[in-house]
């Protein structure tokens, strides 16, 4: 039998001086912090409409692939996650491989944007977006990479419009949403959703931010910044705490319609994997996606638990079905150094020899 | 030893003051700046100063207080029962060392939310003031009866509101202490092994460890599940009455209700939907059709109106100019909807001129 700790009374107080003196150092240093800049990888608009941007984004080079592809990202945050910072960009990574790549920008709703329904931002918004990548690049159907929430809406899209899709990724995308260590559905399934929007209208940001720290409520709301004091005299470390802090609290609210039908029709009745989602008029068979389909997603990640990605492999139609997990977390496998090394280039591989 | 310890101690507490002092002149300055209209007029529910100040410090500030008193508790140190010592620790600050992580956890803005319910319901019962009886139960009669009835709505629910958000906190006080035993058996496994705990972050880690997975196992429970829906259904009943009341106000007022600009979004999105429609590609294929087929019919109506007349006799110049107008409204029907509407505006108004 040992004790546990070995606390020597002299290496405390050295431990807590250290943390006051960080502490009291680092208020000098973020009084002079700028405000924190995404990557912005050069990118031109080639279609907006209502709050939506569809952007096509700009390599050093001329894309060698044939085929572009449209990343649809999730309608809560942005999708700046996926270029982030300079040296942590999913896109400038694909980009470097020779993909023609596309951003759906969503933008910020509104009161105006109320009503806006699943139909709306699928078989509308997603579609148009679809027709006008396809025209710019002058194919007939495009890859999409749908990223969390966005690969949801990529699989009702791909078993809906199968001939404007060549090649489906899916990122961190819920597929099973009930699967039992699923925390944001076991805590949506008994709330009277209907009621929650019809007071709410539009479900705003820092709600939503706030239902996510309380997944991990220590860790998230304390730890971390208990962890921010150790990096307060670097620059460059502290920059990219700041600039991860932006991306998480700066997100749009959501539209209250496509909210509801969300959560109702996915999380509480989990129709997905039924066959009975409608999306409009247009019933979603996943049995209908006979593309090639990439499913990657991470191993630790809290937000969509890896067993309800994986369960797109029972569903999915295609005979040409690949998974790849990922050794992370929800967002690790966009910014992480690992994701930089493994994830774009297994995507490119994985497209080149589809193309 | 222990003089030194004491004076090392009290430079400690001297230097930790005046940490806390510059992050606090640090942050009030910046919640100054963010609050450039001071106060706002709902008593500040979110953004204040204040609330701003102890948001952001409070997960530093916990942990600075938490690493002083595992100084002060004698922790590691000697041979005493290290079991008694955390403990003591863990006791000085509360039995809940870092209470803010979970206390907080509906949110401050449910707080905000009780506290500005409450406020309203008592500017709204200040009619009743000094009244020693049951106003929530008593029957409601005479002009004001809608009044009281909803009155009394409201009363009810903000009374299911605290009752089921109290429910919740104590799921949350359960996740607190399990993640406390948690932490202790953490310790004690080490005590069969040679590993040791170091520092106080060490422990901090640990601990958090153990909160986490204490909390983790509550918040996926069938009664956490409960409890947070009937905690978010409540709220919205609240607000649905709220607004209920708050509608009644601005009718009297002749203000535009919420539920009206509602309505009138949902009409609007649902025009936008039509009118899309109308315009999709394949809505014009069909009308195109429709345009050949009538087109067909009435030249096969014309040959049978003219018997003994050749099939090949040209058609009357008023007939020419119909084939052309419609031939032109085919090639316009492919213009966007906005265009569409002008022109039959156009139209319509020459239809005025010539009556």
């Amino acid at each position: 039998m040992f004790p546990p700790f070995r606390l020597d009374p002299a290496a405390l107080l050295g431990e807590i001086s250290a943390f006051q003196r960080k502490l009291s150092a680092g208020v000098g240093n973020l009084a002079h912090q700028p405000e924190p800049e995404y990557a912005n990888t050069p990118r031109e608009a080639v279609y907006r409409e209502d709050k939506l941007t569809l952007w096509h984004m700009k390599g050093q080079g001329k894309p060698t692939a044939k085929t572009p592809t449209l990343v649809v990202y999730a309608l809560v945050n942005t999708v700046w996650m996926t270029d982030l910072q300079a040296d942590r960009s999913l896109v400038r990574n694909l980009l470097e491989q020779g993909e023609d790549i596309y951003l759906l920008d969503w933008g910020y709703p509104d009161g105006a944007d109320r009503w806006l329904t699943l139909d709306d931002y699928i078989n509308g918004y997603l579609d148009r977006c679809v027709d006008a990548v396809r025209k710019a690049a002058g194919v007939d159907a495009v890859n999409l990479l749908g990223i969390c929430q966005g690969g949801t809406f990529s699989l009702c899209y791909a078993a809906t419009h199968g001939d404007k899709v060549k090649n489906l990724i899916t990122m961190v995308t819920p597929v099973d949403f009930q699967t039992p260590d699923n925390m944001l559905s076991a805590w949506a399934r008994e709330v009277d959703v209907d009621r929650f929007v019809e007071t709410m209208g539009n479900i705003p940001a820092e709600l939503l931010n706030w239902v996510y720290l309380t997944l991990k409520p220590v860790r998230l709301n304390q730890q971390k910044y208990v962890g921010l004091v150790d990096i307060l005299d670097n620059p460059k470390e502290l920059q990219n705490f700041l600039r991860m802090e932006r991306w998480i609290f700066d997100s749009p609210d959501q539209a209250g319609e496509a909210f509801r039908e969300f959560i109702k029709e996915f999380y509480q009745h989990n129709k997905l994997i039924k066959g009975e989602v409608m999306i409009g008029d247009k019933p979603v068979d996943l049995g209908m996606i006979t593309h090639p389909v990439l499913n990657i997603f991470a191993e630790q990640d809290h937000l969509v638990p890896p067993d309800a990605s994986r369960a797109l492999g029972r569903h999915v139609g295609t005979t040409d079905y690949t998974q790849l997990a990922f050794k992370g977390g929800h967002i690790g496998i966009y910014v992480s150094s690992r994701a930089q090394r493994e994830v774009p280039p297994a995507i490119h591989q994985w497209l080149s020899t589809r193309n | 030893m222990s003089d030194q310890a004491s004076d090392l101690l009290k430079d400690y507490q001297a230097m930790a003051q005046q940490s806390w002092d510059a992050w606090t002149h640090y942050l009030q300055q910046h919640a100054s700046m963010a609050q450039p209209f001071g106060q706002t007029a709902w008593g500040a529910p979110f953004g204040a100063g204040e609330d701003v100040l102890t948001r952001s410090m409070a997960a530093m500030k916990g942990y600075g207080e938490w690493l002083q008193g595992a100084v002060g508790s004698g922790l590691g140190q000697g041979t005493g029962d290290w079991q008694q010592s955390l403990q003591q620790l863990f006791a000085s600050l509360g039995g809940q060392p870092f209470a803010h992580a979970f206390a907080s956890i509906d949110s401050e803005a449910a707080r905000s939310f009780t506290q500005m319910w409450q406020a309203w319901l008592q500017a709204g019962q200040s009619g009743l003031a000094g009244a020693h009886f049951d106003v929530e139960h008593m029957a409601a009669f005479g002009f004001t009866r809608e009044r009281q009835l909803q009155q009394q709505a409201l009363a009810a629910a903000m009374q299911a509101y605290l009752e089921s958000a109290g429910k919740y906190q104590a799921l949350i006080q359960r996740a607190n202490t399990e993640g406390f035993e948690r932490l202790q058996a953490k310790l004690t496994e080490l005590t069969n092994s040679q590993r040791q705990v170091d520092s106080l972050k060490a422990l901090y880690d640990l601990w958090v460890d153990g909160a986490e997975e204490a909390y983790a196992q509550i918040a996926l429970s069938e009664e956490f599940r409960r409890a947070y829906g009937d905690m978010v259904n409540a709220q919205s009943r609240v607000r649905e009455l709220k607004q209920q009341m708050l509608d009644a106000a601005c009718r009297e007022l002749g203000m535009p209700t919420r539920g009206e600009v509602s309505a009138l979004g949902k009409r609007l999105q649902e025009l936008r939907r039509e009118v899309r429609a109308g315009t999709s590609p394949a809505a014009s294929e069909e009308i195109t059709a429709l345009r050949a087929e009538v087109a067909a019919l009435k030249r096969e109506l014309a040959g049978k109106a003219a018997p003994g007349k050749p099939a090949t006799k040209k058609p009357a110049p008023r007939s020419s100019k119909r084939a052309e107008t419609e031939k032109e409204a085919v090639v316009r029907r492919a213009k966007p909807a906005a265009a569409v509407v002008a022109r039959k505006s156009v139209v319509r108004g020459a239809t005025r001129t010539r009556k």
